[in-house]
């Protein structure tokens, strides 16, 4: 079942595009990772499908349009900062949330258990810690448990154990088979967390799918010998070479299968190289991620 | 409606200033009027302060005095009760969680409605007990006569906080807000009327501003001024009832409808 729906969502601030025909599909149970670099337009996006933002052009459709406009009660969302009454305290901030989507509001106790923030739970907002504002929003967006949880770089300004913290909490609701739409520009989060992903950049979509397509089979390899030209001429007409790039002195192979490492050891040995270097690197997000949007920009 | 007010009230029954607007609303209301009791004798043709507190002359000399107290906390109410939204970024919030845009305006909407009814309730409740203990003969007919005060008071609040609402709404900032409302309130409409339109075009219409038509809801009860305007113009210096009444539907009117268009139409 679709849970939401994009088409060619457009925004312009005067001249600058910070969307631009964006398209995207969201499908139930899916936790789905918007990763892009600072200033990618991926805020905005959200913005838009959250309704404090109106697009230029474009549709969004939440749930098949099953709640009308009724739709962002069943969400629950944190975009960019915590935002909170500061002078109420965080249960009192909690019943507001629940009211407007109009629940009960009997599991704010154990919300604010889950986020570790109850013995605070009576103090005003103001006097919270960075990393306790961005729990009580995570626990704000849980409340009257939502189909949907949207995340804007949900672990920004925290310290290595709350990002530890929020990550596993993350991937506890995941579990429980409710669907994320999480932004962020830190690849690693999106990799730890999501099983889709969408890269965007300068408001435009660079490539979508799951997290092990866009990973995608490539193995990387990393060789290097006396004469790199020679290595080239070796591997050039190696079938599973996708292609060759020089780096750091060392000839770096995609390879579009897996291959032992002792077989390309062989195979150049055979043509009288020998390797003085060989690593067997898996392509992370990060590369890939830098590969399209610098290929792009 | 009681949802949008329900949450209107979770929002501010903690919060410090609406509580003090309150609180001083309260007590002045009744204590500036009866500070009158300290003045023996009034310029003539007044002589006696009785008819401070007497029916049904109390019904104006309260309103008045309830004029500029909702002037100041019930203006300013509106509009920190708007730019604070903005400036926590509750607003956004709000809709985020599941406001409709029309949901929130309307929940402004029914706070200022709501802030209005009591006020006017409680200057109707005091003006009674002022006046029921200061009448020598309390005669039914004596009571009433002035009873159209209730709703014109109303009115005045009314016009009053729709007028910070929309500078809420358009300024999105308090300090902005705050001195936009006060400069516009004292000087400036002041200098529009006195020095702009009066010396070019002397005609009643002069009077159809927006903050004079809610101040002459319910004007100061006696003042020689106007006799002298009159003479000197030819037009009376304050609108009639009807007309104040009116020209502040029209423009509380505006206010709301151009502050729901704000709303509607702003990226948060």
């Amino acid at each position: 079942m679709s849970i939401l729906s994009i088409q060619g969502l457009t925004k312009r601030y005067g001249k600058i595009t910070a969307v631009e025909g964006l398209k995207l599909e969201v499908e139930k149970g899916m936790s789905f990772g918007i990763l892009g670099p600072n200033g990618s337009g991926k805020t905005t996006t959200l913005g838009i499908i959250l309704g404090i933002i109106h697009a230029n052009s474009g549709q969004f459709q939440w749930f098949e349009g099953r709640y009308g406009n009724d739709h962002r009660r069943q969400i629950g969302a944190l975009l960019e900062t915590p935002n909170f009454y500061p002078y109420l305290n965080a249960v009192d901030n909690l019943r507001i949330i629940a009211h407007i989507k109009k629940t009960k509001e009997a599991h704010i106790d154990e919300l604010l258990e889950m986020v570790n923030l109850y013995h605070r739970r009576h103090s005003p907002f103001r006097t919270y810690s960075l990393g306790m504002k961005q729990r009580l929003a995570i626990a704000a967006a849980m409340v009257g448990s939502p189909e949907v949880l949207i995340f804007d770089e949900p672990t920004n300004g925290l310290d290595p154990q709350g990002i530890a913290e929020v990550r596993q909490t993350l991937k506890n609701i995941a579990d429980m088979g409710k669907t994320i739409i999480m932004a962020s520009h830190i690849l690693d989060e999106v990799e730890k967390v999501c099983s889709h992903v969408a890269i965007i950049k300068n408001g435009k979509l660079l490539a979508s799918g799951t997290v092990g397509a866009i990973i995608s089979d490539d193995i990387q390899v990393e060789v290097g010998a006396e004469h790199t030209a020679g290595l080239r001429e070796v591997f050039a007409a190696y079938p599973p070479v996708r292609k060759m790039e020089e780096r750091n002195g060392h000839l770096l192979l995609f390879l579009s299968e897996a291959v032992p490492a002792s077989t390309l050891n062989k195979l150049a040995f055979e043509k009288g190289i020998t390797l003085s270097h060989l690593r067997v690197a898996r392509k992370s997000l990060e590369s890939e991620f830098l590969d399209i949007t610098s290929r792009e920009a | 409606m009681f949802y949008l007010l329900k949450l209107e009230w979770m929002k501010l029954n903690k919060f410090i200033a609406f509580r003090i607007f309150i609180a001083f609303y309260i007590v002045l209301l009744p204590a500036i009027l009866l500070l009158g009791k300290r003045i023996p004798e009034l310029p003539p043709p007044l002589m006696t302060n009785e008819v401070l507190f007497m029916f049904p002359t109390v019904w104006g000399w309260l309103a008045y005095v309830g004029c500029w107290l909702c002037f100041f906390f019930f203006g300013f109410l509106a509009i920190i009760a708007i730019t604070t939204e903005y400036s926590y970024r509750t607003m956004r919030q709000n809709i985020i969680t599941g406001l409709s845009r029309s949901q929130y305006f309307l929940g402004k909407f029914y706070l200022i409605l709501a802030v209005s009814l009591l006020a006017t309730a409680y200057y109707a409740f005091c003006a009674l007990l002022i006046g029921y203990f200061n009448t020598p003969v309390v005669y039914w007919h004596k009571v009433v006569q002035d009873v159209a005060y209730i709703p014109r008071y109303f009115l005045m609040c009314f016009g009053y906080m729709s007028f910070g609402a929309l500078l809420g709404f358009w300024a999105k900032r308090t300090g902005i807000a705050l001195f936009l409302y006060l400069s516009y309130v004292m000087f400036l409409e002041a200098i529009l009327r006195w020095g702009i339109h009066l010396q070019l075009w002397k005609h009643p219409s002069m009077h159809f501003y927006p903050m004079n038509a809610v101040e002459d809801l319910t004007p100061l009860p006696f003042t020689k001024m106007a006799d002298e305007f009159l003479s000197n113009y030819g037009f009376s210096l304050f609108l009639s009832p009807a007309e104040a009444a009116i020209t502040t539907i029209v423009y509380s009117s505006l206010f709301l409808w151009l502050s729901f268009r704000l709303v509607r139409r702003a990226d948060l």
